[in-house]
Parts: structure tokens; sequence; C-alpha cells
């Protein structure tokens, strides 16, 4: 009488057989662990990674005007007042002024901003493309500290043709 | 008789030119690795691209994965699609990725049969189309890098889990933007001597290279299910070069030919049957030449207009059922409008024995260089325009980390003047015309010998409709809002 030898572990077929052998292999369960830790390091790293963190900065209250209204493809002047926390004018700060496009492919405009009163800063710029703008305001402030906001200016309108 | 030893023939000078035949540029092709070395820096770049995404400057414009998938990307795809041929699946990292994981996940199912088709990669080309509008992909490089992470893993699910290149044929919508494109390439992969295939019996081009004992697979066939002696043309091709290094007899080479003339004729091909029977292959086609307009109206000021518009006569406030109103305008109701027109004169009017869908379906195809003239003139105006942007955004990248060796960015290189690069658009949308206009008389001549012009004329003033569409895109004032219906 015949007998067949026994199978290692389940299946006939070659593929669950060596995924078994897979699966009981240690080798295999410590590089399914260190694929898993791999996994949540990545995880992690998205999800902090893609917060900004947060720094304590001086309160600087910033209020902004561009003009002419709508704004149009051309030129425009960007109004800035800067107040401290008690509501006191800030003067002597240096703002640099950056527009980029929503796009990709469009340079950058820079501009620099002068005082026309106390606390009150003005730049003059051209947008030449109608569309969505992002302005970034680089501010140092008389102390020598450094801060950065953004102003979205959504939908400047195509210039006004002349032919 | 060995197979093997059947002699290769002599290359004719009657023969067309064979980029497997150049010197250096042949040896990289034939080479086994090939493929791996032209998909590893897309790889490089990918993950580059999506970890600048989620890490780097949320400004589109500063950013390397809107500024290399929006400008540069698309770019070059098109002009190496015009110039050349299918070369980007052939370097798609995806595809790297792929090879990689099949180590570990053996597919094991087939593709459902009821899904081998281009049905769901026309409506995931839709998909891809309404979403980079909705979300305003151009401008958001968190959203960009996702959808390069979620390219890589529908990659690893489908092609996990099924066998074959099922992702290439039936998934990918870039992939089908390629093989429509690439109709128009000069450039095609194609047997050398029909004779030395004839003649052979191990069809190892597409049953892949074996092991003469074992019988296991060594070099592997073609994965789309293309039989080289009677595949016509690029369509489904991705390049891959598995045939070239699978065929025993060198027999199969990169060759030139006339671009478009796979659209002028409609044998049988392997793998994907008459064009003329494909609904499916012919709704990709209007996708795709419809798709150029749609897209390239995305980004003009008339859009916004139109948007506002609707949005108050629907008393909506969300961008998105309105979006989709101006897809069904432009995917479905204008084709069937204007295809349905001239299929109706032209059976009526040239006499065509054919019913009004096999004919739409038959001439759709004669649509497609108008079609990839619109994608060339727009992509390659952006392409252009924004051609040196990548040095400052880069140099800004590696300012980043703290190792600024390229300098500080040189944020005032942009590109070509808009003017300089309009005459490029108008000649692309020209040569499109033109393109389009040969494929359809030639289509004409097949259909009606008696009658040509007859057949021809309602598809040329089609082809004029959509001409003096494009061109009349390119003359309105770019407008690249992330937002609309603000008024």
């Amino acid at each position: 009488m015949g007998t067949s030898p026994a199978r290692a572990s389940g299946g006939g077929t070659g593929l669950p057989r060596l995924l078994d052998q897979r699966l009981l292999g240690g080798v295999f369960r410590q590089r399914l662990a260190m694929w898993m830790a791999g996994c949540a390091c990545t995880a992690t790293l998205l999800v902090t990674g893609c917060s900004r963190p947060t720094e304590s900065l001086p309160v600087v209250e910033i209020e902004h005007a561009i003009s002419p209204q709508p704004v149009r493809v051309g030129p425009a002047t960007v109004t800035l007042k800067l107040a401290d926390r008690a509501g006191k004018n800030i003067t002597g700060a240096h703002i640099a002024i950056e527009a980029d496009m929503s796009h990709p492919g469009m340079s950058p405009l820079f501009a620099e901003t002068q005082e026309t009163e106390p606390g009150r800063y003005e730049a003059h710029l051209e947008f030449q493309m109608a569309g969505d703008w992002v302005i970034l305001l680089h501010v140092t402030l008389p102390g020598g500290k450094k801060l950065e906001r953004q102003i979205d200016v959504r939908g400047v309108r195509p210039g006004v043709r002349s032919n | 008789m060995n197979p093997s030893s059947i002699p290769a023939l002599e290359t004719p000078e009657s023969l067309p030119f064979d980029l497997m035949r150049v010197p250096g540029l042949g040896h990289l092709f034939r080479w086994r690795y090939a493929r791996p070395l032209l998909q590893a820096p897309l790889l490089i770049l990918s993950v580059i691209m999506i970890l600048h995404g989620l890490f780097g400057p949320a400004l589109a414009p500063k950013n390397l994965a809107t500024t290399l998938s929006w400008l540069h990307f698309r770019g070059v795809l098109v002009l190496v699609l015009l110039c050349a041929g299918n070369f980007f699946c052939l370097a798609c990292p995806f595809m790297l990725v792929r090879q990689a994981a099949r180590r570990f996940l053996k597919p094991r199912f087939n593709w459902p049969r009821a899904l081998r088709n281009k049905w769901l990669s026309v409506g995931l080309f839709v998909l891809i189309l309404f979403t980079y509008e909705l979300f305003d992909l151009w401008s958001s490089p968190w959203w960009t890098a996702w959808l390069i992470v979620a390219y890589f893993l529908s990659v690893l699910v489908v092609d996990g889990f099924f066998k074959h290149a099922s992702f290439c044929k039936f998934v990918c919508p870039i992939g089908q933007f390629n093989f429509v494109a690439s109709t128009l390439s000069p450039f095609e992969v194609k047997v050398r001597e029909q004779d030395v295939c004839t003649r052979c019996h191990t069809k190892d081009c597409i049953r892949g290279r074996r092991e003469p004992v074992s019988d296991l697979v060594v070099i592997r066939g073609c994965e789309l299910a293309l039989f080289q002696p009677s595949k016509v043309g690029n369509m489904d091709c991705t390049f891959c070069l598995d045939c070239v290094h699978a065929c025993p007899h060198d027999n199969v080479g990169i060759l030139s030919r006339l671009p478009a003339s796979e659209l002028m004729t409609d044998p049988i091909r392997s793998g994907i049957g008459y064009f003329s029977r494909r609904k499916d292959l012919a709704a990709l086609a209007i996708v795709f030449t419809f798709g150029a307009l749609l897209n390239a109206f995305g980004m003009v000021s008339p859009v916004y207009a139109v948007e506002t518009w609707l949005g108050k006569i629907l008393h909506v406030n969300h961008e998105a059922p309105v979006l989709g109103l101006i897809f069904t305008f432009f995917l479905i109701v204008e084709p069937v409008l204007l295809l349905g027109l001239a299929a109706w004169t032209t059976r009526v009017w040239a006499r065509s024995p054919l019913r009004l869908l096999p004919l739409a379906v038959r001439y759709t195809y004669g649509l497609v260089p108008l079609g990839f003239g619109m994608w060339l003139a727009h992509y390659c105006f952006h392409f252009l325009t924004g051609l040196y942007t990548l040095i400052p955004v880069t140099q800004n990248a590696i300012a980043s980390l703290g190792r600024p060796f390229l300098g500080e960015p040189r944020w005032a290189l942009t590109g070509l003047p808009a003017n300089v690069v309009q005459v490029v658009e108008i000649g692309f949308l020209v040569l499109g015309f033109a393109g389009s206009l040969v494929v359809t008389y030639s289509l004409a001549e097949d259909d009606s010998p008696d009658r040509p012009l007859r057949a021809f004329l309602p598809w040329a003033a089609v082809c004029l409709i959509l001409w003096f569409g494009s061109m009349w895109l390119m003359f309105q004032p770019m407008e690249m809002r992330a937002t609309m219906m603000s008024g």
C-alpha cells in the first residue's frame, strides 16, 4: 500500500505553498515589519510635514489696499499700513514685495515699498497677466525682526483694450 | 527548420529609416536593460517632484512638482510624440515600480473581459481633465504631488492583481493620450521583413522567448497583445521594445513612416481590430480632439464669463455643476451635433452605403491631427514661455536645503517671448488642420471613389469649424485663475 507524502502546508499549487513558507519564515516577518515601519514613518512625515510650524512673531497689523479696483492687467499701486498691537503706526520698516501668479512658468514681480507717511507704505506693480496672483510681503521691522505675509489677489481682469 | 537559423534579410536602400540601425542608439535599444536605464532618471525625478510638492513651497511657480508636471513634462511629451514616437511610455517610471513590485506580487487574474476596451480609460481621461479644472491642479503643488502618488498606487494595484500590461492598455489616461497622439508620430515599432515572420514558427514577439527545456519565459513578448507581423501603427504600442528583445531574428525595428498614415487606412490590426468598428476608440479620439479645445478654453478669459452666466441662470455657486455642463457641451453635445450632421450630409450627398454611426466612427479619426495640433499649441505655449523657469525653481529648491551651490534663484529667467511662441502655436494649428484634411480626404476617396469631394466636404467643414475655434482660443487673453464664478 502506497503512501503519499504529506504536504508541508496547505494548498496543492506552488504559489500558496510558497506564500505559506514565506509567511512562516522569520525573514519574511522581519521584512514585513520593516516595510510597515517604513510606511508608518512615511505617513508620519507626510502628516507632520504638511502642516507648517508656527513661530511666535510680534503682533503686527497689516492693512492692505490695491488700486485701481477692480484690479486689471497693467499698473497697480499696493498700499500697506503697519500698526502694532496698540494701533500705533510702525515707521521705518522695510517691506519688499513679491507678486507671483498661481500658474507655474511665470516669473515673479518684485518691488520695494516707500514710506509715504508714518506707518503707510506704497509700492507700484505691473500685473502682466489676468488671473490669480499672490503677493508676498517680506517685512523687516525696525528692530530687525522679519516676518512674511501673503495677500491673495484673486481674478485680476484682462486689461482694457486700446484698439 | 530551426527558426533561429532563419537569416534576417539584408536591408535594401528602399526600406524606411530604422532608428535601431543608428550606431549607439541601436545598441542601447537592443540592450536588455535599456528600459530601466531610461526609466530610472524619470523615477528619481518623480520622487523629487513628490517630495517637493508635499514639503516645498506652496506657490506653484516656485515648486518643482507643478513646474515640471504642468510645463516641462507636458511640453516635452508632445514634442517627442511629434518628432519621434511614444518614447515616454518606454521610459515610464510607473512601470519600473511595477516591475520591481512584480518580483514579490505575482498577478493572478486576467483583466475582466467586459473591460477589455477603452471605455474605462476614456472615462478616466475625462476625469483627469475635469479634476484639473475643478481643483486647479496647476496651482497646487500638494495636489500635483498626490496625483503622482495616486498614479503609482493605481499602477501597483491594477498590475498587482491583473496579468500583462492591463494598466497600460485599459486604464492609463496618459497612455491613451500617447497612443492617440503617436498615430501622428514619424516612427513606429514594426517588423522589417514580413517574409522572416512568415517563416518564423516560435512567434517569440508575442509569446516571449522561452527556455527550450523548462519552457519558462526568459524574455517577455508583447504584454499589450500586439502581434508584430499583423500590428499596424502605434495604437496601443508603448515602445517597450519587448518584441525587439524577444525576436530571435532581429527583425523588429523602429521604422520611419508617414505620420498619420495609419489613420488613412482601415486594415484589421493585431490587438485592436478595425478602427471603424471600435466605438470606444472613436470616443477616445473625440475626447482627445474636443478635450484639446476644452482644456485650452479653461485657460482663457471668456470661460469665466460663461461660468458666471451659467451660475446665475442655474442659481448655483458651486463650480462642479457648471463645469459639468461645460464638459457635457464640449465632449458630448458639440461632437454629436458636428459629427452627426457631417455623417448625415455625407450619407445623403455622397450616397454612402454606411449608416450614420459607422460613418461618424470612421471619420472621427480624421480629427485627431487637429486635436494634436491644439494640444501641441497649448502645451508648447506653457513650455516655451516658461522654458527657463526650471532653473530658478531648482536653485530655490537646492537653496532651501541650506546648500545653495547653484547660486541664488534667478527669478528673471522665464522663457521665449509670447509673440514668438504664438507663431509656433499658429504653425502647429495649421499643421494639424492640414493633417486632418489629408486624412479625411483619404477616407473619402476610399469610401466614395466616384464622389470623393462630396464625402470629404462635410468633414472638411467640421475641421474648419474646429480650426477656427482653436485659432480664436489662441488669440484670447490668457487668464489663469484658481477661482471661478467670482463675478
